[in-house]
């Protein structure tokens, strides 16, 4: 199945564009304003946090140009690879930040000594269940870059390995937000 | 197009069930290295000290340290990148059905991803653990 490019016209192509800019601002002050926490471990949370919400922000971005993998339809290739290629690289940096960081969780009063003292399931079930599931985000991504590198163009042939791509983004994109929320809900119990 | 017929034949699917299988290779590596080092502290120990050469894999006090973690993502990197080397190698010019691929690998990431939680998990974790006399 073929399908033509939908165009946007030029007021319109404005208006998403400031809403992404400004969804997007708004979206990194949050983990920013880690830098600025008065704690010896606002390094390490900032760039874990802003880190985590660039691969959330570029990965749903990408679920988008997934989509039209699945369905079988004509997609720019080299920009894809090279978007696919950047989001494993974020995804990365989520990753080594994140052991950067759970040092500290698991440290002499860290937040994992408090969670455990007052809401010991927080650590039991849902630490234990994030600190996993966000190492799966980076391999799945990993392998669709691999794929849509190591085919090259001629890609677009084969349509049964263009969709397995489509499904492997967004099954990567679905663990993010998995390792994401609960990161989230363990920051918002205790701090670093 | 003739192009594209010879596109079709020097395309192969094998690469990507290596990449992905062995990537849900080294998901299961963590779930039972994971489960393993939860059993008893000489296990614990067994699974940390292959993560040593990971910075931060040992310490106490307030920076903490990562401990027997660093020894499962080892043991992970180990599998997937040896696994998708060899299956690589072994599958490059052949062509495996994708779409059987695709609904074994959904599957069987919803397992592992399962396997993850503990008020599921634990039970058969420890039943399996009894098997072989753990306690």
């Amino acid at each position: 199945m073929q399908a033509g490019e939908y165009i946007h016209d030029h007021f319109t192509k404005i208006v998403v564009r400031s809403q992404v800019a400004i969804a997007f601002t708004l979206l990194l002050l949050l983990p920013a304003a880690n830098f600025y926490y008065p704690t010896d471990y606002s390094l390490k949370a900032g760039i874990h946090g802003v880190s985590a919400m660039l691969a959330i922000v570029i990965g749903t971005y990408l679920t988008h140009r997934a989509i039209p993998l699945i369905k079988g339809m004509h997609v720019r290739l080299e920009s894809l690879r090279r978007w696919v290629l950047f989001a494993s690289v974020l995804n990365l940096a989520g990753a080594i930040s994140g052991n950067w960081i759970y040092m500290r969780y698991r440290g002499q009063d860290g937040p994992r000594d408090w969670i455990l003292a007052h809401v010991p399931n927080f650590h039991n079930v849902l630490m234990e269940f994030k600190e996993f599931v966000s190492l799966f985000p980076f391999p799945l991504m990993l392998a669709a870059a691999f794929t849509l590198y190591y085919y090259g163009m001629p890609i677009q042939y084969r349509r049964d390995i263009t969709r397995f791509v489509g499904i492997t983004i967004l099954v990567s994109w679905s663990f993010l937000l998995l390792g994401f929320v609960a990161g989230l809900v363990l920051a918002k119990l205790r701090f670093v | 197009m003739e192009n594209e017929a010879d596109n079709l034949q020097t395309l192969h699917s094998g690469p990507v069930v290596a990449a992905s299988l062995s990537l849900l290779l080294a998901f299961l590596t963590l779930m039972v290295s994971h489960h393993i080092s939860r059993l008893t502290k000489g296990l614990d120990n067994m699974v940390h000290a292959y993560g040593h050469w990971i910075p931060g894999s040992t310490g106490s006090g307030p920076d903490g340290s990562i401990g027997s973690y660093s020894g499962k993502e080892t043991l992970a990197l180990i599998v997937w990148l040896g696994s998708w080397l060899i299956f690589h190698q072994l599958w490059r010019n052949q062509d495996l059905s994708l779409q059987v691929w695709t609904r074994f690998f959904v599957v069987s990431l919803i397992v592992i991803t399962l396997g993850f939680f503990h008020p599921l998990s634990d039970p058969i974790v420890l039943f399996v653990a009894g098997l072989f006399g753990i306690h």
